[in-house]
This record gives structure tokens, sequence and C-alpha cells, in this order.
């Protein structure tokens, strides 16, 4: 889709994320051995032909500003079009920084409107999925909507969920916005939306010029009568991270065959930043089942049920079950993780034992030494 | 100041066939071949250049291009997107009334004169991408300078009953060079070439044109520059080099050399954060060993799906091992599928080849030693037959 461009909301709802955004935006958290959340929506852009892509940033960005550089791992270091990252907008008039979506698309009308694309793709960039923006687009047209609203099916959680209603032709005639937690599946705004581009810089500037903050409240349910919102169901996996519970699970699903399929071979590659690692090497106490593992890994203990992410050091006799060691993690000797995630450049020294539940895994923030 | 200028420019030889190398150069040239998970040999060179900072290297291409240039493209992947200099693939091309494809490793060069005058360099570095080894090169240069030489040779000591396998410099006590010996009967010492010169451009400019008009010259550094340097009396020196360094221009040598990066302590340490090596990288998800999965003493590169037995083996990138399936001693190239209940063992399986199920691919060697390794080759894209039995030192195609 060669006639749009996208904004990206590197932070939303991170409050949840808890130890895991302490130092780092959504966007730059890691995800599934080898990525940041990010990495999803901007691949999914890049594959979908879309390639002038904003992003705009709330605070802790320095870790999302030397992950994506001048964007050139996923081809977006572009002469025309390519990333632009916002620093966080603040009105002359306000010390804070933007309080919603819609005042942060304010900040940036220039951009939007500076663009001659028809088409802009408003996303989060805590989306784990795999999407054809060509696909989305297409079903825009055929359906005659003003904005296409991606959705996919999932239990609501206790964070900031829009449940929809539609009619038999797709267009939704009911959107519940709620944070209460539900044991159904039912069908779940994706936070990422297709509008023409004049109708979006419109609706920013009437919301904000009279206060309005929430764009799922203020724009789309408040005007279900007058814009033509139609549902497009995401194929194949998709799954939002935004609390820690969340983003175990999601990260546990990547060890089904079929999930890492539909998320890494069924539309296009994911990319992300090039860090020229060597082969993981196995060792002779190696023992690893179940589990995925990136580069640059050495691994001389047990490994099972487990994603590994870059230079992981598993040293002997190390047990690591049900866990997520992130990039640099060392677990020395005899040390054992069950249901684990240690952020980046944790060291869980010799024989020390970490156990949380799979509803409740026990969190080691980076940096920290165990 | 900003200036065209450069230093050094490095030339490296690429357009090699390898014959021995049978299958796996049948559709790429030689530096392009798959080494070490996720590499290719030409990685080394190129990573060497940039680490010594050299960032100004022509590529001389000859036999089939396709896959260096594409892999190679812009440079990026070693840091060579450069302004001024970079990485150039240079292939032979029409010079008015007459054009000639590299006759030599020297007439390559000649032919590259121009392109060399560009950067109006005092130093030429000459190398080959045939070979695996972690080398500073302005360290050489350094020693070239001290040495006020004309030329420079890098030099591996081997053993003496190798030495009659290469070009072996005598050298005096000053580490001067006196006489070249190509592949000598009774070697007088165990200096070997690299196949590493450093030369100052306007001495080799010369020889190089003095070359080309000597219609009995086989225009062959080894053979015609470094012999003519040294009957002229120009100054030739040894630098000595003590690495981890390696042909792999044979089957087994390529397998011996993979094997040795299994090794932690055969001196080709890649995980070397001062001295990296850059490979274009392929956008894979990490890889994943599964429920039945046993792997031991192997490396394992992204993108690979694990579900049988590897033991003392390299995996590159993207690689499907199925259930039941046992590979032993192999380098398993990008892509390949070993499927279920197959057996390799002391092979070497080329990109994108399938060896069906139950098939049987070489075997278990004992009391072999290095050199004399029968490995079985898959070649590239070939595939064996589920239930074939491919016996030691075959090769599919």
């Amino acid at each position: 889709m060669n006639n749009a461009m996208s904004i990206i909301f590197a932070s939303d709802n991170e409050s949840k994320l808890n130890e895991l955004t302490l130092h780092r935006t959504t966007a730059s958290l890691p995800f599934g051995g080898r990525y940041r959340c990010i990495d999803f929506a901007l691949s999914n852009l890049v594959n979908s032909s879309v390639t002038t892509i904003g992003i705009i940033t709330r605070n802790n960005y320095s870790s999302l500003m030397d992950h994506i550089r001048m964007g050139r791992d996923w081809d977006l270091n572009r002469k025309n079009s390519g990333i632009a990252v916002f620093p966080p907008y603040a009105s002359n008039t306000s010390t804070n920084v933007f309080k919603g979506k819609i005042e942060a698309l304010y900040g940036i009308l220039d951009y939007i409107e500076n663009s001659d694309d028809e088409y802009v793709i408003i996303t989060n960039s805590n989306i784990i999925a795999s999407i054809d923006f060509d696909d989305v687009y297409e079903a825009h047209v055929a359906s005659g909507a003003d904005v296409t609203m991606l959705t996919y099916t999932a239990k609501p959680t206790t964070s900031k969920r829009v449940l929809v209603e539609k009619t038999a032709s797709g267009r939704i005639n009911g959107m519940k916005i709620t944070q209460t937690a539900d044991d159904n599946a039912v069908e779940i705004g994706l936070f990422c939306y297709l509008f023409k581009r004049t109708q979006l810089i419109k609706l920013i500037s009437d919301s904000y010029e009279r206060g309005k903050i929430d764009l799922e409240k203020d724009i789309l349910q408040a005007n279900l009568d007058k814009l033509k919102i139609y549902a497009y169901k995401v194929k194949g996996h998709a799954a939002l991270v935004d609390d820690i519970k969340s983003y175990y699970r999601e990260s546990m699903a990547i060890l089904d065959t079929d999930i890492r399929n539909s998320l890494f071979y069924s539309a296009g590659k994911v990319f992300t930043k090039v860090k020229d690692s060597v082969p993981t090497r196995y060792c002779e106490g190696a023992s690893v089942v179940n589990s995925l593992i990136a580069d640059g890994c050495k691994i001389n203990g047990k490994v099972e049920n487990s994603i590994l992410f870059r230079g992981v050091i598993v040293e002997e006799g190390a047990v690591i079950r049900n866990s997520i060691v992130m990039e640099g993690g060392r677990i020395m000797q005899g040390s054992k993780l069950n249901y684990a995630i240690t952020d980046k450049d944790v060291r869980v020294t010799q024989d020390k034992s970490l156990s949380g539940s799979d509803n409740y895994p026990v969190v080691v923030v980076k940096n920290k030494i165990v | 100041m900003y200036t065209n200028k450069k230093e050094c420019v490095a030339m490296l030889l690429a357009g090699g066939q390898g014959t021995r190398l049978y299958s796996l150069t049948r559709d790429l040239a030689k530096p392009a071949v798959s080494f070490g998970g996720k590499y290719r040999i030409i990685d080394f060179p190129l990573s060497n250049c940039i680490n010594s900072n050299i960032d100004t290297i022509g590529v001389l291409t000859q036999y089939k291009p396709f896959d260096l240039n594409q892999y190679i493209g812009n440079g990026q992947p070693w840091d060579l997107d450069r302004l001024n200099g970079g990485v150039f693939v240079l292939p032979p091309y029409m010079k008015g009334e007459t054009s000639d494809w590299y006759k030599g490793t020297a007439n390559a060069i000649y032919q590259n004169i121009e392109f060399v005058d560009k950067f109006s360099p005092e130093y030429v570095l000459v190398l080959s991408g045939d070979h695996i080894y972690k080398m500073d090169y302005s360290q050489m240069l350094a020693y070239h300078k001290e040495k006020k030489a004309d030329c420079t040779i890098a030099v591996i000591n081997v053993s003496i009953e190798e030495a009659s396998r290469f070009g072996i410099m005598n050298t005096n006590d000053d580490n001067s060079v006196y006489e070249f010996e190509e592949k000598p009967k009774k070697p007088k010492s165990t200096n070997a070439s690299m196949g590493i010169y450093i030369f100052n451009w306007s001495k080799l400019r010369k020889y190089l044109i003095d070359d080309e008009n000597d219609k009995n010259s086989s225009n062959d550094f080894g053979k015609n520059i470094i012999p003519n340097m040294l009957k002229d009396g120009q100054k030739l020196f040894a630098y000595n080099f003590s690495g981890y360094w390696k042909d792999v221009g044979t089957i087994s040598s390529l397998w011996e050399a993979n094997m040795d990066v299994l090794s932690e302590d055969s001196g080709i340490n890649l995980d070397d954060s001062a001295w990296k090596i850059y490979a274009r990288n392929t956008a894979e998800p990490p890889h994943c060993a599964g429920k039945d999965a046993v792997i031991k003493n192997s490396l394992i590169t992204e993108g690979c799906v694990i579900k049988g037995k590897v033991i003392n083996s390299v995996i590159s990138t993207g690689v499907e091992i199925c259930e039941g399936a046992v590979v032993e001693d192999c380098n398993i190239m990008p892509g390949a599928k070993i499927c279920k209940g197959a057996s390799v063992k002391y092979a070497i399986v080329g990109n994108e080849a399938v060896v069906g199920e139950n098939a049987k691919v070489g075997d278990t060697q004992e009391g072999m030693v290095d050199g004399q390794w029968q490995i079985t080759v898959v070649g590239p894209r070939a595939k064996v037959a589920a239930g074939a039995v491919v016996p030691v030192k075959a090769m599919v195609d």
C-alpha cells in the first residue's frame, strides 16, 4: 500500500509493564529472543510498502532511538520518506507532555499535513502480529469505510480494551471501552487504524480544539453514527502486550510452532537491529528442549520451555525452566530459574534460585546482580 | 582535511573458481561459499580490512559473480558504504578495442590500475578470498613502513612436511627475502606465503606494466611479480604471522576449518568483540530446539529448527533437522533440510540441499588424521532420496 504513511505510538498503557518499562518505552521492550516490540509494527509496514513512518515518543525514549537509529535495519533510511522520531510534544501553554493520543497527533499535525499520501495508519507499538496492510487496504476500499479498525479475538484483561459489536457487513455499531477481565473471548480492537489522511487531520483538529483527549473514546466511540468504522479481523496470530502477565504469556506462545510460523513466515520477514552476533555455541553440558535461542549464546546447562535472547551465557549445571532471559544475561553455575523474566544484562550468581509462577513470573530488573 | 587520497587500498582477488570444492562452487565463486554457520569466506578478509582501518577495497570477480556481487552489495554490513572509498566489485571490462578476462592474479590488478590510481595510494594490499583468518593488516603495514620495504609478504610457519605444498620464502636474519620457491621439493625453510602482499604502489604499478609486456609471463604474483622484484634487488620482507590461518580450498580443509570453529582452542575465536567478523544478515527468528532435541558441542544459527540430534556440527542459518535425524561431525549449509530418521556423518551438506527420510550420508571415521578426512558431500540444492545410502567420500550433485 504505497499511498499510506504511518504514525506509531511508542508508549501506551506502559504503566502496567512495571519493571520491564522502567528504562524504556513499550516499543523498545525486548520480545521473542531478538526483537523489540516495535519491530513487528515496523516490519509489517515495510513489508506492505509503507515507508513514511513517524514514531511518537513520550518518555524514556533513548533505548528506542538507539534501536531505530536511522531505520536502516528496516530499509527505512530512504531519501524520500523513511523514519521520523518525535520527542514528546508539549504545547507552549503547558509544562506537561501530551495527555493523550489526540494531543500527541495534534502536536505533529504539520508532519501529517506535509505528506501527500492518501491514508494514515495509526498504530500502537505493542501489537505482536503479522499484518498485511495491502489486505487491510483492499478491505477498506471494498467496505467503503471512513475508518478501518483492526481487531482480533481475545479475552478482555484488566488493561484498556475496546470491545466491538458490528453489523453483518462488518460496520462497527457498538464499542465498549473497559478494563474488566472476562473469560469469554470476544472481538477486540488492536489499537491500529486506517484513516483517510485529510479526514484524520480534521478529526484531530476539531477534537483537540474541544479539549478531547482519548482517540478511542472521543473520536471513534463518540462518532459511531457519523463515521463509517469497519472492523478488519487480523489473520493468523495476534496479541497485545501490555502487562507482565501478557508479556510472559505472549512470549511463551511463540514456542508453539503454528504461532511462530504465523508471526515469522506467513507474510514477510520480521526485521530488527543487526548485532553481528556469532552462532550460538552448545557445549558438552548443554541440554536444551522446547526453547527459542537467539545467536551469540553459550550454553553449558539445562534449558527447558524458555527463551534466551542474544548473548546469554548458561553455565555448567545451571537450570532454566519456563523463563525468559534477555540479552547479555549470565546464569552462573548451579543457579536455577523457574518462571522468571530477567531483563538485560542480569547476572544470577552461583547456586541462586529464582522461582515465580505461571501467573506471576518473578522479574529481575536490568543490570541487577542476584 | 578532506581528500580523495587513501594511504592504502586493498585489492581482493575473488575470481577463483575453486574447482577443488567441486559442486560447492558449481554456482558461485569460492569466496561466496558459506562458512561457520552465518558467514561466507569473503567475510574474513572484508572484516579484517575494516577492523584494520582499510576502507577502500576492490573485489576482483570473474567466475560466477552473481551471488558474490549480491552478497557484497553496497558493503553496508561491513561498514563499507562510504562517501569516499568503500567496497567496489571489479569484473573484467571492455577497454577500447580490446578486452580480456583476468589472465592471472597480477593481470587482474593490472587491468584495474586506473581504479587504484583514483585513490593515489602509497600502498596496495593484495588479498585473496580463500582463507579463514583474523589479521590486523595495519600492523603489517607498519612493519612494511618500518622496514622501508618495496614489498612485504605475510608468511606463516608450517611444518617441514607441509612446506612443499606452499610457496616458501627463504629469508636472511633481518627477515629480508633472498629467494622465493614455489612448492619446493626440498624446502630450505618453513615460511609459507599466505598470499597477502603489501606493495609500494608506484613500484607495483611499474612491475605490473612490465609483466604485461612480457608475452611469456603467466601474469601471476607468485610466479612472476615476486621473482622479478627479487631478481632486480628490490627490498622484499617477510612478515611473520602466528595466528590461525587456513586455506579452505578443498573439501576436507573446508570441513576441518568448520570443525576448528567448534573447538575453543583452535585459535579462530569468532566470538571476539575486539575483532568482529561481519556478515550480511538474513533476518531470521531465533533458532528453535524442539521437544526431543539433543544438541552437544555444536554451533546453531538463527532460523534453524532442531528436532533431532546434533553432535559436533556447525549448523547454518535456517536449517531444519527433523525428528529422529542424527547429524554428527558435519557442516550443514544455509537452508538445508535433514528429514526424519536420516543419518548424516562426516559430511558437508550444501545450501538448500535435502537429505530424505531415513537416508544415510557418510559415516563415522576412526584413526584419520588432519588432511585425510573422507568427507561426504551433498551439493547445493541436491536431493538425497528417502532411504538412499551415500557412501563415504561420495559426492551427490
